[in-house]
């Protein structure tokens, strides 16, 4: 377990916890627009297997993307929840396993290696999340490849 | 005096923009049909009236240069309303050169440019054109010469005929004096002398001064022409009083409005049968708001809609300009006046439009000579007719010529393309559209540099629209363009595929067929259309959502393929308002866009031409579709060779462990400690696991322990990650029942690869 006290940009702010399998992971509260329930997906064939469809914000048509995936793990198996979150490049919805919730996030417990992620956060006395980069992550690049 | 250093100011020149181009047009129409012949004195008068508004319009919106063109062009016209000018060609020419002067004009003002240079020689042609020869055979035109009716006003103003030689004072003149004569009413038709300080061009005499000379002619002011302009200037006014003139964007922001009050309406319909089981079809005040809905979208977009043949004066333009050019005699023709389409599209139209109607001319209408010694009218004629069918407009330019001479086509094509030389006439009159073919010997301003048809082709492919040609040797040809009313919205066959409704544009779709009997053909399915062998896929298969089926076939025409697809079921015809996919998602050839449907369900639309060489990919194997999507989603389980437990309860650690398996092809499961990592495996058994030591609940050695316990897992190797490197704990390990032993630190991921693979291809 890494114990190396990085310092915290983030310690102290809102931040919506994602749960996606057996992982958490946090967005800073400003970066999220919404979380849509049970969002009614349809399939986008030849699209990059990160992008498990599209789905209809109000009028809008949103990409929903595989978190888990997009941060090179394995596939997630199901889309209870979309959270809704602004890029540069538009809205686009990370699936989230479980109700997300907020949480004021305490200082970094270490820095996360995995690309597209910054620092590691403990929530309560045993889990961990993990910040999530939208910049990186939800980028035409990185959801290209 | 830019005039767009102001936002209102430039808004309104914008505005100005517009009906001046509108007015041009007008002009121009108008112009040719006096030289066909009708010089009445109501067309003559309707010409002054448009150079005269156009003038108004352009210095009150700070155009002085444009302004003063149009006054040129107003006194020219002025000449032949009073008949001290004799409609001749070279009139017709000035005034043409005129009314391009201001269209080039106009866009430079609204950019603020300068363009000095450029209004002074177009006013200065106009002036010296004024110097015609007086109308022929009017016998009130030769009496009173120009010059004589110059000293009516009080002040000595220049007299009409040699204002060219003097443009200093008349530029000014004109610039101060063009924004009074615009408060006055458009038509403003010159009053009798009496008035000559305070007519209506303005209460400031100065205002006055640039107007003045021309107009109090107390010879000719008898003289029917003037009394006419009256007469139809008040219909006119009448009619302009019931017409606004709106920025296009407020209408688009119109219509987007309108979809989203459409797409909240829904919300609402399923928020009453969510939370109040109220089922909202049932409600008659809900089917009375999303009809309401429907009607205010379908007559906002018909607001966007103007008439075909508000291209037609451009285009007879260009007819007359190069029949004259080429000595060619052709007579232009117009029919379908209540064919409208939206206005973005229609501006698409223009060029490819003028370049159907150039070639018409170039090739088509033969010399007067050659006519005649065919037996034809030595006058040609080119006929642009429009037509409503359905959602689409479609557009014919036909002509009277020579036709297409097929076998040149294909001596052209063939030379370098041999298979050109087997296809049937009418496959090979489609090679016109080829790129870089021209079969004209010689170069000339027009058309035969091979450049054209293809992008004739590409422009209409840009506004969904498809082209068609025919020909008949010695009699004609006729090019038939259709197009869709609006880009808004798109016309589509629904079709259902592997569960998955699809919409495909019915522009791009050539025929649809019942189940087909394919045969193999070079190693590729086929099936015949039309009787010509086209390749059949299931769209399925194509779009890697499915397998194949027995279902009809759609069979589809991109640019320069057809492709027939197999699909479940044809489901039905929709109108699809297509919009992108947005800026994250890489661009997919096959898919065009989407549609949000009533239900607020999305349709996705594809397109052709990516569907089609998809097609041609996926047929010839091509592997590289399957690494460029990313296969689908079920593919990463498809590959499974062995899975993984991966056991740890810091998330960064069980992360790499994770992304190192599965890039190496393994399937990974994990959990947080040694409790979860048995109820894991009781769900599922796993092919290895990995675990830590240290982890809460249960550790790595009593997980180990506990796989060892049972007989049904004793098989399954057990590798124990730590960061412990002492061998009492390598010992403990061991004793346990671990296959391997890894040291964190000396942890390197192709050591822990090689090892797993090691283990699991012991165990097999």
């Amino acid at each position: 377990m890494p114990t190396v006290p990085a310092p915290s940009v983030n310690a102290g702010q809102l931040a919506l916890l994602i749960p996606v399998g057996s992982d958490t992971y946090a967005l800073p509260l400003e970066a999220v627009r919404e979380v849509v329930v049970d969002p009614k997906v349809t399939e986008l064939p030849t699209s990059p297997s990160v992008v498990l469809g599209v789905f209809n914000v109000r009028g809008d048509i949103v990409p929903l993307l595989d978190t888990s995936l997009l941060l090179g793990m394995r596939p997630v198996a199901e889309e209870p929840y979309a959270v809704l979150v602004e890029t540069a490049h538009g809205v686009a919805g990370l699936v989230a396993t479980e109700m997300p919730m907020t949480v004021r996030l305490s200082e970094s417990v270490g820095h996360s290696d995995m690309e597209g992620t910054t620092e590691t956060y403990l929530i309560g006395d045993a889990r961990l999340a993990v910040a999530l980069d939208v910049s990186t992550l939800l980028s035409p690049a990185r959801i290209s490849r | 005096m830019s005039g767009s250093d102001s936002v209102a100011e430039g808004d309104f020149q914008h505005l100005f923009a517009t009906e001046a181009e509108g007015r041009l047009d007008t002009l121009v129409d108008q112009l040719l049909e006096l030289e066909k012949g009708g010089a009445t004195p109501e067309l003559v008068a309707s010409l002054f009236r448009e150079a005269h508004t156009i003038k108004g319009g352009a210095a009150v919106v700070g155009m002085p240069h444009v302004a003063r063109v149009a006054h040129a062009l107003e006194d020219l016209l002025e000449e032949v309303r009073r008949e001290r000018r004799g409609v001749d060609t070279p009139l017709i020419d000035s005034v043409l050169a005129g009314v391009d002067a201001i269209r080039t004009l106009i866009p430079l003002a609204v950019a603020g440019e300068d363009h000095e240079h450029a209004a002074f020689e177009a006013e200065q042609r106009l002036r010296i054109a004024v110097g015609g020869p007086p109308a022929a055979g009017d016998e009130a035109a030769a009496a009173p010469t120009p010059v004589a009716a110059a000293p009516a006003s009080a002040d000595p103003p220049p007299s009409a005929a040699p204002l060219a030689e003097q443009p200093g004072p008349r530029r000014s003149a004109a610039a101060r004096q063009a924004p009074a004569a615009a408060l006055a009413p458009p038509p403003s038709p010159p009053e009798p002398p009496p008035q000559v300080g305070g007519s209506a061009a303005g209460p400031e005499p100065e205002a006055d001064r640039g107007a003045v000379p021309h107009r109090p002619d107390p010879v000719t002011g008898q003289a029917p022409a003037a009394a006419a302009v009256p007469g139809p200037t008040e219909p006119a006014r009448a009619a302009a009083a019931e017409m606004v003139q709106i920025p296009v964007h407020r209408i688009d922001d119109l219509v987007r409005l309108i979809g989203e009050a459409s797409a909240a309406t829904l919300r609402l319909g399923s928020a009453l049968l969510e939370r109040l089981e109220r089922d909202p079809s049932g409600m008659t005040e809900y089917r009375d708001l999303v009809r309401s809905l429907n009607e205010l979208q379908e007559l906002a977009l018909h607001a966007r809609m103007i008439p075909v043949m508000s291209l037609a004066p451009r285009l007879r333009r260009a007819v007359r300009d190069l029949a004259r050019e080429s000595g060619k005699e052709v007579r232009f023709e117009t029919r379908g006046e209540d064919a409208e389409i939206d206005r973005g599209v229609l501006e698409r139209l223009a060029d490819p439009l003028l370049h159907l109607v150039r070639n018409a001319v170039d090739h088509g209408i033969e010399s007067p000579d050659e006519r005649r010694l065919r037996g034809k009218p030595m006058e040609g004629i080119i006929r642009l007719h429009a037509m409503q069918l359905g959602s689409e407009v479609v557009i014919a330019v036909s002509d009277d010529g020579r036709g297409i001479d097929v076998a040149r086509v294909r001596e052209a094509a063939g030379s370098t393309d041999r298979s050109a030389m087997e296809m049937d006439d009418e496959a090979a009159l489609y090679l016109i559209f080829r790129s870089g073919l021209s079969t004209a010997t010689r170069v000339t301003g027009v058309s035969g540099r091979g450049v054209g048809l293809d992008a004739v082709r590409a422009s209409l492919n840009a506004v969904r629209g498809r082209i068609e040609v025919r020909s008949d040797p010695g009699l004609g040809t006729e090019f038939r363009i259709a197009v869709p009313i609006t880009m808004a919205t798109l016309r589509c066959l629904v079709i259902n595929s592997a569960g998955q409704a699809f919409a495909i544009p019915l522009h791009s779709v050539r025929a649809v067929l019942p189940p087909q009997p394919s045969a193999t053909v070079g190693g590729r399915a086929m099936t015949m259309v039309e009787g010509r062998p086209v390749p059949i896929s299931s769209l399925a298969s194509v779009l890697g959502t499915g397998n194949g089926v027995e279902g009809p076939a759609v069979v589809v025409a991109g640019l320069t393929r057809s492709h027939a697809f197999k699909v479940d079921e044809l489901v039905d015809q929709r109108d699809v308002v297509v919009k992108g996919l947005g800026e994250l998602i890489p661009r997919l050839p096959a898919v065009a866009g989407a549609g949000v449907q009533p239900d607020g369900s999305i349709l996705l639309v594809l397109e052709a031409a990516g569907l089609i060489e998809r097609a041609r990919r996926v047929d010839s194997g091509d592997r590289s579709l399957e690494a460029a999507d990313g296969g689908r989603r079920e593919a990463p389980v498809a590959r499974r060779a062995a899975s993984i437990l991966v056991v740890d309860d810091a998330l960064t650690v069980r992360e790499l462990q994770r992304s190192i398996f599965e890039n190496a092809g393994y399937r990974v499961a994990v959990a947080t400690n040694g409790e979860e990592a048995l109820t894991r495996i009781s769900e599922e058994r796993p092919d290895l696991v990995l675990t830590d030591v240290q982890m809460p609940r249960m550790d790595g050695f009593q997980l180990t322990a506990a796989i060892r316990g049972q007989p049904a897992l004793a098989s399954v190797p057990v590798i124990i990650l730590t960061s412990r490197g002492s061998d009492e704990d390598r010992r403990r390990g061991l004793e346990c029942g671990a296959d391997g032993y890894i040291v964190k630190s000396g942890f390197d991921q192709s050591a822990l690869l090689s090892a797993v693979e090691h283990l699991l291809g012991a165990e097999r």
